[in-house]
């Protein structure tokens, strides 16, 4: 069970008090009604499947209730980063680079 | 009777005897005792058959890796059998009653074992082959036949009688495993003030010191130093011991779950006493020091009775005080398996060889064995074993430079001790994803790379000694201190008589015989055979992986410990390869077979799951209601009166709500309170309706959209005030819709003023509905006139109703004059009975769910998820009306116009009526054209809601059908078992198409 | 061994979810007449009234049930030029208090926060099993547990079967 650092709450909670919800970065459009078919159904839809670092929203549901962006690797799923919603992603790693990080033996 | 007991040996407590059975025999032992042991003690090797051959077998260990001896154990009582029990590890109590497994009809005697004469047949991948034609036979022979013999032992047939636990826990530093390395750590934590939870899974303490005591530590006997230590670590208020309890899964962020048993070893468990609790410990520091398990030898009739493992024989002897035999062959590959013939010599069982297959042993270990008259056979193999139910003999030979080997003689024993050396125990590490790198010289897969704060020490890390182990165990303890920031002193623990040593990693013993042909088995748990493991590499398995899943090598619930390694160098070694270019299997929680109950922990009965129940609910139980559940809600589903069916009861509370009035308890709808200056526009945002001109004191129906464009939920919302909307959600959806609320208000259009608030709980929701409703309530609202003209269809007042603040809506879910009062919920019960005493001036009836849905369904109300499934549009519900035109935007109004949602044959919610009026459709029915008795058909939709009309006098239904509205008046099809039955599509109107009994 | 905590369900309070921006907190305060505090988890007291931090916006209010219509009243007033939700949750949770030496160890049965890192005075909104709870510690050795109505009988039973297994002693 994973620990999950609350960006609001600034401590390390057990992944019992979290939700997932999503890939992180996606804005709705500003006015949906000028959307062509296919730019809305990018946002509706198409979504990135990384190995390796993914910036992901998650929601402290059962404890602040606020929701905050994660850097999260898909590959040993742990947290790298997380922060409030709003803010850039932190890290500069490029979309499916793997980052595989390891404690030093 | 105990003729196999040493004097002077073992930590059993011999002043105290204890009885038990084994299949209906009496047998007896002493407290401290295992079932093993004490079969042992009592002559008794065989002790069960084999899942697939139903070859005899014995224990091949002392712990709780044991492939062979599972039994079955029960208490008294119903509901206390356990199949699958390792003998190994159940301990003894008086009254213990133990049976074998597999056999039919005797464990002596046992029909199945003609399988073993058959094994040609049942090679590897024998399943996957034979039984695929034709396909017929599956489910009259073979499957009957395969079921009938498959199966590890027997399924209980009776609820489990106990109970279990759990409890997390959180702590600096936990140690798996309390031999040298575990203890050593923990001396150097606990001196250190360090907060440490010491976990192992035998009942004492000690681990490898309680098989292997060496000549003195630190100047003291063995069991002295180790009384001391524990002593001093009982002493401390930092050390949590425990006993009994086995790491069995290393989690994330290095919580690991941790099995602990508590009653099974005794025979009068207090009262209320979980048998095993779940521990969720989560530690800053890790110690696995879970030491390593010896590997067998892969030898023909290497699972007869009798031979077992050469560390498993010198742990009878010197912690139960159990001779294995009385004259013990010991084959090996490794130094450990000579002192285990010295310790077992020096106690009085004869060693007639020890047969070791390496080319040179170091002169100690001989010239030891020289003074203790055992026959050295240095590079020597055992060939055969003689003996069915218990080894009678070996045959033995010396290997020739070509790997024949010759001069063969026999020699009669009554056990077969064997070593292949030891495999680290790195099995909870590998739960956490670290790396294993292969040591070249000592053959062995060591920990790498580490994904957790995890340290591994002794055995693990392929230190054989027990010097060896001390000293490590001190300095992980120093590594984890060092990385809690604590610097602690190292400690030393000095070892006389230690007997470090070593060996070489074998695959199949030299034998003369066809590689392909003899009975050397590699998993005893599962009979997978060296030959087997041969036959699938020759038949292309060239991974591990898929060696693993051809043959099951490893697959039991053992999860092989005892097998991998040794599958691994025969599969290498077929393949040509170097052993770590075969790769390994992974291994997986738990690391020992565990009880679904010790997973389920408290969630049994009564606390299986959650069962939410309105403040109302206990009058619907002392009414007679029967209950059905709604997400994790219990709701009253209709109220039987004596002799009543459900139908019946249905028919009469929806007859006489028409007639009068009804009560409904709505308390299960979400409730969100939505509060702010920007309240009207956040609702205007996220509905499809329009907000901004709804009056205060007034209420809509509002649908809510997903921003894909599809139905997600609805429910009536009222305006409190200005700045405050009382949002009504259905009872499943509630957290689903504060949910999407909050993450478009927080993630969107954080700029809004508005806050949410779930309410669900706040109120008891009663609906009052039908002719009579307001005389009903009448008497008790005070302040507020009822009329139809102060008080129309969709108006709301806060007022009191009897002597509760109230939430008053006039508002319908039947089509007739309707009520819904919120009042908060601990008064919901008081306002329900003072509403049912005043309604029975006009008989009022109480009624369920299920009148709910029929009477919603006459007027054509859906309910979202039953009459929509999530790829349902406003337009294909019927609901446009429901959509704000002028509304800029909501969430999911651009989705309504993408091409799909436009096409004209798209599924649209319609009602149907059946030819014959008696007839109720099943819901879920599929539904075709007429006269399409193609098979298959093409399915054009499915009926959503069906139900018999006491109104109407007739069934009615709706149903989700492709260009269902363009087919009103026409007739359908919907084919069900035994008839199909013909529909006219209609509207979903049934009742009071004008809405004239809602104004009333 | 024996078994010296308690656990009891608490007479109705009344409980107020109040929400604001950060810039309008000062006037919250002063409306209520207690600062109100400023980090998650913290609790403030003025008489017989409470204030716990929640969420970055959120606080929940306490009072006596009779007291409810003042609060209302003063926060009310200021609405035109602090706004804010304050929304009346007196009936929507139910609290139940568990104290004496084992109360900690008790509550971890099913709670999987660090306990120990909840320092008396604080309150957290967290889950117990599977029922999302606010959680008090309103002394070392006493815990307060607000849970939804609907939700109690299952806390109270894991409860009950928790405090069966301290008094087995095992
Ligand atoms: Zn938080």
């Amino acid at each position: 069970m994973l620990l999950i650092h609350c960006p609001y709450c600034k401590e390390k909670l057990p992944e019992l008090e979290f939700e997932y919800a999503g890939q992180a970065h996606i804005a709705r459009p500003e006015n949906p009604a000028e959307q062509t078919d296919a730019e809305w159904r990018d946002y509706l839809f198409i979504r990135s499947n990384v190995r390796g670092d993914h910036a992901e929203q998650w929601r402290h549901s059962h404890g602040c209730g606020r929701y905050f962006n994660a850097l999260r690797n898909t590959v040993s799923d742990k947290f790298i980063a997380t922060y409030e919603i709003g803010q850039a992603c932190p890290t500069s790693h490029a979309e499916g680079e793997e980052n595989n990080e390891q404690l030093e033996s | 009777m105990n003729n196999w007991r040493v004097d002077g040996k073992g930590r059993i407590n011999r002043d105290k005897r204890v009885r038990f059975t084994f299949d209906g025999v009496s047998y007896q032992g002493y407290e401290g005792d295992t079932v093993a042991s004490a079969l042992l003690a009592n002559g008794v090797h065989l002790m069960g058959r084999s899942f697939k051959y139903h070859r005899p077998r014995g224990p091949v260990t002392a712990g709780s890796e044991e492939p062979n001896a599972l039994i079955g154990t029960s208490r008294s009582g119903a509901g206390r059998f356990e199949p699958n029990t390792r003998a190994t590890v159940q301990e003894l109590y008086e009254g213990l009653t133990t049976v074998s497994q597999n056999k039919w009809p005797s464990l002596n005697f046992d029909v199945g074992a003609v399988n073993d004469k058959l094994h040609k047949l049942f090679a590897a991948g024998f399943y996957y082959k034979t039984f695929m034609w034709p396909k017929s036979f599956w489910d009259k022979v073979y499957e009957p036949v395969i079921r009938a013999s498959a199966g590890l032992g027997v399924s209980p047939t009776e609820p489990d009688a106990d109970t279990y636990a759990s409890r997390y826990l959180h702590t600096e530093l936990l140690i798996v495993g309390a031999g040298p390395a575990g203890l050593a750590a923990a001396l150097t934590a606990a001196r250190n003030g360090t907060d440490v939870v010491l976990v192992d899974e035998n009942r004492e303490l000690g681990g490898s010191l309680l098989s292997e005591a060496p000549s003195a530590i630190d100047g003291k006997n063995t069991e002295s130093w180790l009384a001391a230590v524990i002593a001093e670590l009982e002493a401390c208020d930092n050390v949590r011991i425990m006993t009994r309890a086995t790491a069995i899964g290393y989690y994330h962020e290095n919580m690991v779950g941790v099995a602990e048993k508590l009653t099974d070893h005794m025979e009068n468990p207090p009262a209320n006493a979980p048998r095993e609790r779940m521990w969720r410990i989560r530690a800053q520091e890790v110690i696995l020091a879970q030491g390593a398990l010896e590997r067998p030898l892969v030898f023909d009739g290497n699972d007869r009775p009798g031979v077992m493992m050469a560390g498993a024989a010198q742990t009878y002897l010197n912690r139960y005080g159990v001779k294995v035999g009385n004259a013990a062959v010991v084959v090996t590959s490794h130094d450990s398996a000579w002192y285990a013939a010295f310790d077992l010599a020096d106690a009085g069982v004869k060693i007639p060889a020890i047969v070791d297959v390496r080319t040179t042993v170091n002169d100690y270990l001989q010239s030891e064995a020289q003074k203790r008259g055992i026959s050295a056979k240095v590079g020597h193999s055992v060939t055969s074993v003689s003996g069915t139910k218990r080894v009678s003999g070996v045959k033995v030979g010396r290997i020739s430079g070509d790997q024949h080997v010759t001069d063969i003689i026999s020699i009669p024993c009554d056990a077969v001790l064997m070593s292949g050396g030891w495999t680290p125990s790195l099995h909870l590490f590998s739960h956490t994803k670290g790396s294993l790198h292969w040591d070249e010289e000592n053959e062995v897969y060591l920990p790498g790379e580490r994904t957790e704060r995890c340290h591994i020490a002794g055995g693990g890390r392929g230190l054989w000694s027990q010097q060896a182990a001390f000293d490590d165990g001190v300095h992980a303890a120093q590594q984890a201190l060092i990385s809690l920031g604590q610097n602690a002193p190292g400690l030393s623990v000095d070892v006389d008589g230690d007997r470090a040593g070593s060996g070489i990693v074998m695959e199949e013993l030299p034998s003369n015989d066809d590689k392909l042909a003899g009975r050397a088995f590699v998993d005893f748990q599962n009979d997978v055979t060296a030959k087997d493991i041969r036959l699938a590499v020759r038949e292309g398995m060239l991974s591990i992986e898929h060696v693993k899943r051809f043959t099951t090598n490893g697959m039991a619930t053992d999860q092989g410990k005892m097998s991998n390694m040794n599958g691994l160098k025969i599969a290498a070694n077929e393949l040509g390869r170097p052993t770590p270019k075969v790769g390994l299997t992974t291994f997986r929680p738990p690391y020992t077979p565990t009880t679904f109950g010790t997973f389920a922990g408290y969630h049994k009965d009564e606390l299986f799951e959650v069962t939410r129940k309105t403040n109302i609910d206990g009058w619907a139980e002392e009414n007679g209601a029967v209950f059905e559940p709604v997400s994790l809600w219990r709701r009253a589903w209709y109220y039987p009166k004596a002799g009543e069916d459900m139908h019946a009861a249905v028919a009469r509370e929806c007859r006489e709500t028409r007639a009068s009035v009804g009560m409904f308890d709505a308390s299960t709808l979400g409730k969100i309170e939505v509060v702010g200056p920007d309240a009207a526009e956040f609702m205007n945002r996220m509905y499809t309706n329009p907000w901004t001109k709804l009056a205060s004191g007034r209420c809509r129906y509002g649908l809510l959209l997903g921003e894909d464009g599809f139905i997600r939920d609805d429910g009536v919302i009222g305006r409190i005030s200005e700045d405050r909307f009382h949002v009504t959600t259905t009872t499943g959806g509630a957290a689903r819709v504060l949910t999407m609320m909050e993450h478009f208000l927080q993630t969107e259009w954080p700029d809004l003023d508005v806050w949410l608030t779930s309410t669900t709980e706040q109120w008891s929701t009663i609906a009052l509905n039908g002719p009579n409703a307001r005389k009903v309530l009448e008497p008790f609202v005070k302040g507020t006139d009822l009329s139809a003209e102060a008080f129309p269809h969709m108006a709301l007042r806060e007022c009191t109703v009897g002597s509760f603040e109230a939430r008053l809506f006039r508002v319908s879910f039947t089509g007739e004059l309707g009520f819904e009062v919120n009042v908060p919920s601990e008064h919901g019960r008081a306002l329900w009975e003072m509403l049912y005493q005043e309604g029975k001036k006009y008989d009022i009836c109480v009624y369920g769910t299920e009148t709910m849905h029929v009477l919603r369904a006459e007027k054509g109300f859906i309910i979202v998820g039953q009459d929509t499934d999530g790829t349902v549009t406003p337009a294909d519900a019927g609901l446009t009306w429901a959509i704000g035109k002028k509304k800029p935007d909501f969430v999911g109004k651009r989705s309504l116009t993408r091409p799909d949602m436009l096409l004209p044959k798209r599924k649209q919610l319609v009602g149907l009526l059946t030819e014959d009026p008696s007839v109720v459709l099943e819901e879920g029915a599929q539904i075709v054209e007429t006269g399409d008795t193609a098979i298959p058909a093409k399915m054009l939709g499915h009926v959503t809601s069906s139900y018999w009309s006491e109104v109407l006098g007739r069934s009615i239904a709706m149903a989700l059908i492709e260009g269902g509205f363009e087919r009103n008046g026409t007739s359908i099809d919907i084919p069900m078992p035994g008839q199909t039955h013909r529909a006219t599509v209609s509207g979903t109107v049934f009742y009071d198409p004008d809405g004239d009994r809602i104004k009333m | 061994m024996a078994f010296n905590s308690t656990v009891e369900t608490l007479p109705a309070m009344g409980r107020f979810s109040l929400r604001c921006k950060r810039e309008n907190t000062v006037a919250m305060s002063k409306a209520l007449g207690f600062e109100l505090p400023s980090s998650i988890s913290e609790t403030a007291q003025s008489g017989d009234m409470t204030a716990l931090k929640l969420g970055p916006d959120e606080w929940m209010l306490t009072c006596p049930m009779e007291a409810r219509s003042e609060i209302e009243k003063s926060l009310a007033a200021i609405y035109p030029d602090a706004v804010h939700s304050l929304t009346d949750i007196s009936s929507r949770e139910v609290s139940i208090r568990i104290s004496g030496p084992e109360a900690e160890e008790l509550l971890s049965t099913s709670c999987p926060r660090n306990l120990a890192e909840l320092k008396s005075g604080r309150g957290v909104r967290t889950i117990f099993d599977s029922v999302q709870v606010i959680l008090t510690r309103e002394e070392q050795n006493q815990f307060r547990l607000d849970v939804w109505r609907s939700f109690v009988p299952h806390v109270m039973g894991l409860l009950t079967v928790a405090v069966a297994e301290f008094e087995c002693g095992l």
